[in-house]
């Protein structure tokens, strides 16, 4: 069993490697290990969203029982994304969990994750914050990701505004990505978003 | 989405082809593979939807999700008696893959020992056995004295090995039934 988990990753290998996602950069895939089971991926942001000029690594573990039963696979870059747990990077998409076919190769699933990145839905969400921000306000919640793209995913675009007050919070003494959850969740309102790390903390 | 973008490749994939025989034969051996395991079909089968399967990786994924059976690529509804069995030349006995048990998950049955003298092994388990054994007389005899191959190799009809094959599981068939009446009467 676990014999043809591991041939076809191979075979899938090798088509990922020639496919022109790769040679355009959209895609990437690595080899972690010799059993073939643990694999990384790596995704482009998609133009004309706020992932744009980022790069995501995504956690790619391939069960015994692949193709028969999805690969796990989860964010490691920090993203702010309704479908993605702003915690765990943890990914809602239907193809990985119940809408999963043995048909499905790794290259159609990490263009079916980038996919999600251009087009997420927020009514069936991983991150109720994320997805709540994005539905009551989405050019916060724009900026945020943007945000998070560049300050995880090597984004190019700064927001000055949202740097100074993860700046105020680190001089407070809160751990960086601490302090830009809070802020995040509280809507950059650096008061609450004070409030909530102090309280918490006794 | 993900289907679409699967169709594309494969289409721009082939379209460089034609130029050179070699690459003629490429695209002509992926056309034969199997969906699943993506290596060429073995005892394969097409469904309804058209698509092409080796008989033991479809049935596979059939069961394991018995309550959604849908086809790996293209999710339409597929069934066990949905697909076409596909025999190519030189496939003299035309078996219907279907009949083959397919190779199974390792560690989803184990036989019980056969000299450990069934302590605890009530009537009703005995005789679901000796059922099992009637209806699969190649499993039973390869999987009770473990003869290399775990799967069962189905000689092909009319030779000495077929016909010792049959001989054998009759014979087994006939100590089943005995050590059934054994075990209700002694
Ligand atoms: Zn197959
Ligand atoms: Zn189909």
């Amino acid at each position: 069993m676990a014999n043809i988990a591991a041939k076809r990753i191979k075979r899938e290998f090798k088509e990922v490697m020639k496919s022109e996602e790769v040679a355009g950069g959209a895609i990437k895939l690595e080899l972690l290990d010799n059993s073939w089971t643990e694999l990384q991926g790596e995704i482009a942001g998609p133009p004309d969203t706020p992932y744009e000029g980022g790069t995501f690594l995504l956690e790619i573990k391939v069960p015994e029982t692949y193709p028969f039963n999805p690969p796990k696979i989860r964010f490691m870059t920090k993203i702010w994304h309704p479908n993605v747990s702003s915690v765990t990077g943890a990914i809602c998409l239907d193809i990985l969990k119940d809408q999963w076919a043995a048909a499905l190769t790794l290259r159609t699933v990490l263009l079916s994750i980038q996919a999600l990145l251009s087009a997420a839905e927020p009514n069936d969400p991983q991150d109720a914050v994320v997805a709540k921000q994005y539905k009551e306000n989405p050019t916060l919640f724009a900026l945020t990701a943007r945000h998070w793209t560049h300050a995880y995913a090597g984004g190019p675009a700064a927001i000055r505004d949202f740097d100074a007050k993860v700046q105020r919070l680190l001089d407070m003494g809160v751990d960086e990505h601490q302090a830009r959850v809070a802020l995040s969740t509280y809507d950059w309102e650096l008061e609450r978003a004070t409030e909530q790390l102090f309280n918490r903390e006794e | 989405m993900a289907e679409t973008s699967e169709a594309q490749a494969s289409a721009s994939a082939s379209a460089p082809g034609g130029d050179a025989g070699g690459d003629d034969d490429k695209h002509d051996e992926r056309m034969l593979e199997c969906n699943i395991c993506l290596d060429t079909a073995r005892d394969a089968v097409v469904s309804m939807c058209g698509h092409l399967f080796c008989w033991p990786c479809l049935h596979q994924w059939l069961e394991t999700r018995p309550s959604r059976q849908v086809c790996p690529v293209c999710k339409a509804a597929i069934s066990r008696d949905k697909v076409i069995p596909l025999y190519g030349r030189g496939n003299t006995k035309q078996e219907d893959p279907r009949n083959k048990v397919p190779p199974r998950p390792a560690g989803q049955r184990t036989e019980p020992e056969s000299n450990s003298g069934f302590p605890g092994f009530g009537f009703g388990e005995g005789f679901h056995m000796s059922f099992g054994i009637g209806a699969f007389p190649f499993g039973v005899f390869t999987s009770t004295f473990n003869f290399g191959d775990p799967r069962p190799s189905a000689a092909p009809r009319g030779t000495a090995q077929y016909e010792e094959e049959q001989f054998l599981s009759k014979i087994f068939l006939w100590v089943a039934i005995v050590f059934v009446l054994w075990l209700v009467f002694a």
